[in-house]
């Protein structure tokens, strides 16, 4: 029955499509309504920002948010925060070790392992997962619809491993990524179709965790990224960490404990933020109280804020354009509200940043746009961006050196060849390292993949040749394929990053949250059933208004007490399996009718649409 | 289909570049992947290889140099693959003149001197121009060698000018 009461565009997707912006600090779900990009309440008290922070409760329950942020001073390991800047790392990862509360465990190919409370390790992909399905949740709720596909932004600089985990937590929590989206290309969306802006633009984004900058430009509806730069290990927390450690000299502490890191870190933010509008301020520790004057905090930052300075001449230059060419300037992430951090914008491209957006929310209202972009056909052709990948992707060749295939700010989706010959005589086989960086040397480059073409005919040296061919996608994830050029033999992998999570660990992980979330799936389901009551009787209210005539008075009253009937379930029932039979009993009730509304339709059928349409409408989609 | 006949503009060294960004837009718009999310996977890979083409066509017919490259590359000759430059048989003063400039520029490397870096950029980039303008000439009268010959010189300057970028860019990181 709803198949044919519906009667929506088959391209158009079930449900509410949403933009997500999984932050280091803060996530938050946005949605375009009427036309405009609104973001969701997703924590308690109706609150737009959600911490991006996990408790993992010795019982085995999981609490995000707020109240976990509350148990983040008694249960240091426990409760974890900032885990994007884990997603895609290694253990052996310098960065990893920086923030040294936790308890880390090895897992398979070397991804974090966070030990804590109640069950098993936990990789950061299942932790950006519990994130994700809170936000999916939280938004099922506020839209009573569901959340099944979303965009969710990534910093640009992200690499491929680190895209590869953000897609992968996205799908262990039910969520189909229509797109990984630059979360500065997500700003400037937000921004640009706000003002029908032309030109040139630079977009800072100095977030918890990372630090990104974007050159793009925007002509007739083509957003173009010129260029993109930053560093994925540089943001918001280290001010606080900046702070931290002069307490903690100060104090004379060399070896603190991770509840008195913890302790310090809250306070330290605390401190960070009166400073926005206070020219002086006490960081409170243990009793004693710090003074922190603006001057103070300022000249800790200066250096952190040099390095983005560099990254922002290199992404000017790259790009082609000098300071002059920029017609604007956004500023995206918390930290950007940060005084020092204005001045330095202003000084660099010598012109005030915009900031009429809240740069809390803007990537995720960005990202909505984008969503609706992406599914709503009515929307196609007002706007399309061209993206880049940030960094260079190549292959090791002799010596250990790293040969770029495809140079980084390449407009993707982007598929570049390149020949290599065999350099002994009788070589049967190649061995391909794919590789991700700047640097020249392979040691100094992120290694993404390693595999071994074999089966190349015994030859003279220089005479087999092997083609290898380096395809991006849209959201910037890298295949590679490698072909001998005499017999045709191919091989093909897509990249799956050294350290990211196999096919079978994601299978097994969304296995296991099934196990111990038995409550989440009765929720879940009981989300659907509503969800499908609720389309049921809004259809059927429609077709009773527009059809009615074509029923008997107790035909039609038989209707409408059952539709009551449902109603009154939908709003208080609390089993699923009991609503669905209503929904079933309603919709065989109404199924005479939906014939007679089909030959009527049938009947008039001479416009537009096809007859098999309406078939494939009626008979496919019956429950 | 040639990058030429990809944006329907004429196999002439001169482009006009504003056209041809305003034709990639156009196009883009129309065969992107993001215009086709509902769409099977066949449908969606064929439109990313279709971007893929554009994106890589635009790159070069942008690029004065690139252009040149590409333009002698469909008259038969090409310059960039290792193999067809040996064969060019680069003058012996060209290549010892070249020979001393890397020698110099490793001295400056060494020496971390940016200054003098730009100063031997600007110089090869102001030779680079010549030659490219020679090898323009060349390829607008259809005189493949003499093209040939001008883009081997060009050749080498550009692979110099990356290298001072790479010095660049190690000094800024």
């Amino acid at each position: 029955m709803k198949g044919y009461l519906q009667i929506h565009d088959p391209l158009k997707p079930k449900g509410q499509v949403v933009g997500i912006d999984l932050g280091t600090t803060n996530s938050l779900v946005a949605a375009v309504v009427n036309g405009k990009p609104v973001c969701v309440p997703v924590d308690v008290d109706g609150a737009l920002l959600l911490p991006s922070v996990v408790h993992y409760h010795q019982n085995g329950g999981v609490i995000v948010g707020r109240p976990a942020v509350e148990q983040l001073a008694n249960h240091p390991t426990d409760v974890i925060k900032s885990v994007k800047r884990f997603m895609g790392k290694s253990l052996g990862d310098v960065e990893t070790k920086k923030l040294g509360a936790y308890r880390f465990v090895p897992g398979t190919n070397g991804v974090v392992r966070f030990q804590v409370s109640g069950g098993q390790p936990v990789t950061p992909i299942e932790v950006s997962g519990e994130i994700l399905r809170h936000l999916k949740r939280r938004a099922e709720g506020y839209f009573a619809a569901k959340v099944e596909q979303a965009v969710i932004t990534v910093p640009a600089y992200f690499d491929d491993a680190q895209r590869q985990a953000t897609k992968d937590a996205g799908r262990l929590a039910g969520i189909e990524v229509l797109r990984l989206l630059n979360e500065p290309t997500a700003a400037a969306l937000a921004y640009g179709l706000d003002k029908g802006a032309q030109g040139l633009y630079a977009v800072y984004d100095l977030g918890g965790g990372t630090f990104d900058i974007s050159i793009l430009e925007l002509v007739d509806g083509v957003f173009q990224v010129k260029a993109v730069g930053g560093d994925s290990a540089l943001g918001g927390d280290d001010f606080d960490r900046a702070i931290v450690e002069k307490v903690l000299a100060a104090r004379g502490i060399t070896d603190p404990t991770p509840g008195q890191i913890a302790g310090l870190l809250q306070a330290a933010r605390a401190a960070k933020e009166r400073l926005t509008d206070a020219d002086a301020t006490t960081v409170d520790f243990e009793g004693h109280s710090f003074p922190v004057s603006r001057a103070d905090f300022d000249a800790w930052i200066d250096p952190l804020l040099k390095k983005t300075g560099l990254a922002v001449k290199r992404a000017l230059k790259d790009a082609g354009v000098t300071p002059a060419d920029v017609k604007g300037v956004v500023l995206v992430g918390g930290s950007t509200r940060v005084p020092a951090v204005r001045r330095y914008v202003a000084e660099l491209f010598g012109q005030e940043a915009l900031h009429d957006i809240d740069p809390d929310q803007v990537v995720a209202l960005g990202a909505a746009v984008q969503a609706d972009l992406l599914t709503n056909e009515a929307r196609k052709d007002e706007v399309l961006l061209l993206d880049v990948i940030p960094l260079s992707l190549g292959l090791e060749t002799m010596g250990g050196i790293a040969e770029k295939i495809i140079p980084r700010n390449s407009p993707i989706p982007t598929a570049q060849a390149q020949i290599f010959t065999t350099f002994q005589d009788g070589q049967t086989g190649m061995d391909i390292h794919v590789v991700q960086g700047e640097r020249e040397l392979v040691k100094d480059c992120r290694s993404l993949a390693n595999f071994r073409l074999s089966g190349i005919p015994p030859m003279a040296a220089g005479m087999g040749r092997v083609q290898v061919t380096f395809k991006v996608d849209a959201d910037g994830i890298l295949s590679v394929s490698a072909k001998e050029l005499s017999t045709g033999v191919e091989q093909q992998i897509t990249v799956k990053p050294t350290h990211g999570l196999t096919d079978e660990e994601i299978e097994q992980m969304l296995l296991d949250s099934i196990d111990h979330a038995e409550e989440d799936i009765r929720n879940r389901l009981l989300i659907e059933q509503q969800v499908e009551a609720r389309r049921l009787l809004i259809d059927a209210a429609k077709q009773l208004e527009e059809n009615g005539d074509l029923l008997a008075g107790d035909e039609r009253r038989a209707l409408e007490m059952s539709l009551s009937t449902l109603e009154t379930l939908m709003k208080t029932t609390k089993d699923h399996e009991a609503l669905k039979a209503a929904i079933h009993e309603t919709d065989s009730l109404a199924r005479p009718f939906v014939e007679k509304i089909m030959n009527r339709a049938i009947a008039k059928a001479a416009v537009g649409r096809r007859m098999e349409e309406f078939e494939g409408h009626a008979t496919g989609r019956l429950p | 289909m040639d990058h030429f006949e990809l944006f329907g503009l004429p196999r002439r060294v001169d482009v006009d570049v504003k056209a041809l960004e305003q034709r990639f837009r156009e196009l883009s718009m129309e065969l992107h992947p993001d215009r086709l999310v509902g769409a099977d996977a066949r449908d969606r890979r064929i439109a990313a290889e279709r971007t893929a083409s554009l994106n890589e066509g635009v790159k070069i017919l942008r690029d004065p140099v690139r252009r040149a490259f590409y333009l002698l590359k469909l008259k038969g000759v090409d310059v960039e693959s290792e193999q067809a430059a040996a064969k060019l048989q680069m003058p012996m003063e060209f290549l010892e003149e070249i020979m001393e400039r890397r020698e110099a520029l490793e001295r400056v490397k060494a020496a971390k001197d940016l200054d003098e870096a730009h100063r031997m950029a600007a110089e090869i980039r102001s030779a680079r121009d010549a030659a490219l303008a020679t090898a323009r000439a060349a390829l607008e009268t259809d005189d493949v060698p003499a093209a040939a010959q001008a883009l081997g010189r060009v050749r080498y300057y550009v692979r110099f000018l990356e290298e001072v970028d790479a010095f660049e860019e190690e000094l800024m990181s």
